[in-house]
């Protein structure tokens, strides 16, 4: 339980984050603050207090000890892919501090809808 | 030869990382890969259409067989979607080999194989967190071809659609997660299979989550905000893709998992409601536009909100009637960002009011645009027509009187802010001088194909329906989705 709780709580720090802060270097790290949140929050699915890995060679071990190894995959995967949009973000952040001399998303909104 | 689905991935992943590679020897050949894979996608889509028809194609990827494996289904629907994209990613790069002349070539039709791979693996996949695996390649290759021309706008533009599409990713994960832990399965036919096990308290925050997941990439009203930003400051080839291609992916998981996880009724009268809204706003947001592109981008919303509505009434008649729309959105938005790239060139603006009299000047690129805005108002005889009047009494058989009304009343002003350009462009005075440049013969040509397509679908439209009816029935038919998803 206290792992979903955890969870759920990087989840909301990071929106807080991204929805509050002015600098968009802090926005870009909420954002990756809410990814390791689904991550972990993907990965205490699967887990069992105790489990261990589910290698079904080794004897005397039953599938109630073994942990779920799919969402462990999934999670590889998501890291990777975020891993790639913070990259892609913090190289758009660049790109508007060269443009705008600032870092302030305030300063930076020009286009609006 | 015996081709199989897996190629529509396989195939722009491969040449999107041999295009850098490649561009160091030379760059013409940078250019032609992406046009030669496209062609021969086009030729395995055409060719595994009547295989497709017949019966679902399931492709067993690694040996493991459904459920456990990652399967790629390719259906009726599949290949109506799949064929269009090839057919349109053709087109656009038809149109980019002379309009794309500013260096980084390389990254740009690598960004393009990129969005065609993901685009693609979303329309095939049969499971759902591979799907999140290509919906992020689609975005994030999305976002990097926002900012392409590296001006401060385009910087600003793919921010936000980042910021915004990350959120989507965010909440698309977390109802896979959902998904996994109240039914085990990752693929969406044993999902599918086992969800009405599934108590609805679960149910209704997955459904929740996934139409905001995708609610944001297909522009629905309130989370489409990026769209107008996005659309105006990519390149206008760009505008093309994210209209005809992205979007309609993301339109497609979000119609799959509608009829195929949820079946119950509220959901599709919260996407007809959400339809509505979106198709209001953003057609009285396009009336104010003062910038082409952003018109068009506005437009594209509001035609999106007018496919959702279809799909929301959610009858047989009314599915048909969406996908009908589906592909005249994809074709005839195409070719008003195509038409709008030349126009914007050749003003040197993007402003509206600097296209006066270019109908003059500029007589065929004009007459392109003309013949776009015309069908997508929905005038016969172009194709704009017949799904417009599709959607309408299929609307009105539902019993959503109040929706046939607004939809005609968005009709109008969208006849009236397309008429307005158009009329510009015809009868104005010439204001511009640019009697030097001249739309190039491979751009005419992208454009051609598509007027005539549009043409040819208002004529004949018995010939495209032929083949919405199965895409439909392969949408609607959980039953038979399940049946042969699992392999039974």
């Amino acid at each position: 339980m206290i792992y979903y709780i955890t969870a759920i709580l990087l989840i909301l720090i990071g929106m807080y984050a991204v929805l509050t802060k002015k600098n968009i270097i802090k926005i870009v790290i909420g954002l990756s603050i809410v990814d390791s949140g689904v991550n972990l929050l993907l990965i205490s699915i699967g887990y069992i207090k105790n489990g261990t890995a589910p290698i079904f060679s080794v004897k005397g071990l039953t599938p109630d000890k073994m942990v779920d190894p799919v969402p462990q995959a999934l999670v590889l995967t998501a890291i990777v892919i975020g891993l790639g949009v913070t990259a892609v973000a913090l190289s758009l952040v660049i790109r508007l501090y060269d443009h705008h001399k600032t870092l302030n998303i305030d300063k930076i909104r020009k286009l609006k809808w | 030869m015996n081709f199989s689905p897996v190629h529509f991935i396989a195939v722009p992943l491969f040449a999107a990382f041999l295009i850098p590679i490649v561009g160091r020897f030379s760059k013409e050949a940078v250019k032609l890969i992406p046009g030669l894979v496209l062609l021969y996608l086009s030729y395995v889509a055409i060719s595994l259409y009547p295989i497709a028809l017949q019966k679902p194609i399931v492709e067993i990827i690694a040996g493991f067989k459904p459920p456990f494996g990652i399967s790629l289904y390719f259906g009726p629907l599949a290949a109506f979607l799949v064929t269009m994209v090839m057919l349109i990613g053709l087109v656009i790069w038809l149109y980019s080999y002379k309009f794309i002349i500013r260096e980084p070539l390389e990254k740009y039709y690598m960004l393009f194989m990129l969005v065609i791979a993901g685009a693609t693996g979303i329309m095939i996949t049969g499971d759902i967190f591979n799907m999140f695996v290509f919906l992020e390649i689609t975005s994030i290759a999305a976002y990097s071809l926002t900012a392409f021309l590296r001006d401060k706008d385009g910087a600003e533009a793919a921010f936000k659609y980042l910021l915004i599409g990350s959120f989507s990713s965010t909440f698309y994960l977390l109802a896979v997660m959902l998904i996994y832990a109240n039914t085990g399965t990752l693929n969406i036919a044993d999902i599918a299979a086992k969800m009405q096990t599934v108590p609805n308290q679960p149910k209704i925050f997955i459904m929740i989550l996934f139409l905001v997941g995708f609610g944001i990439e297909s522009e629905l009203f309130p989370l489409n905000g990026w769209a107008p930003d996005a659309y105006s400051q990519a390149p206008s080839p760009i505008g093309g893709v994210f209209g005809g291609i992205v979007v309609k992916a993301s339109t497609y998981a979000m119609m799959r998992f509608a009829f195929v996880l949820f079946n119950f009724h509220s959901m599709f009268e919260l996407i007809l409601v959400l339809g509505v809204i979106t198709m209001l706003i953003a057609e009285m947001s396009a009336m104010r536009q003062q910038q082409i592109k952003r018109m068009l981008a506005f437009s594209s919303i509001g035609q999106m909100g007018l496919i959702m509505i279809a799909f929301g009434v959610g009858t047989d008649a009314s599915v048909r009637a969406a996908l009908f729309q589906v592909f005249n959105h994809a074709v005839i938005k195409t070719l008003l960002f195509l038409a709008a790239g030349y126009l914007v060139f050749h003003s040197g603006s993007k402003k509206i009011s600097a296209l006066d009299g270019l109908g003059h000047n500029k007589p065929i690129t004009s007459f392109f645009f003309a013949l776009g805005a015309l069908a997508i108002i929905g005038l016969p005889p172009f194709s704009g027509f017949w799904s417009k009047l599709y959607i309408l009494t299929s609307v009105a058989k539902g019993g959503f009187l109040a929706s046939v009304v607004l939809i005609l009343f968005s009709g109008i002003i969208e006849a009236i802010y397309y008429l307005r350009v158009v009329g510009r462009l015809y009868f104005k005075k010439d204001v511009s001088q640019d009697n030097v440049r001249r739309t190039p013969i491979s751009g005419l040509v992208a454009m051609g194909i598509l007027a005539v397509v549009i043409l040819y679908v208002g004529l004949y439209p018995h010939q495209i329906i032929d083949l919405i009816k199965p895409a439909a029935h392969d949408l609607v038919d959980k039953a038979a989705y399940i049946k042969y998803g699992l392999l039974h």
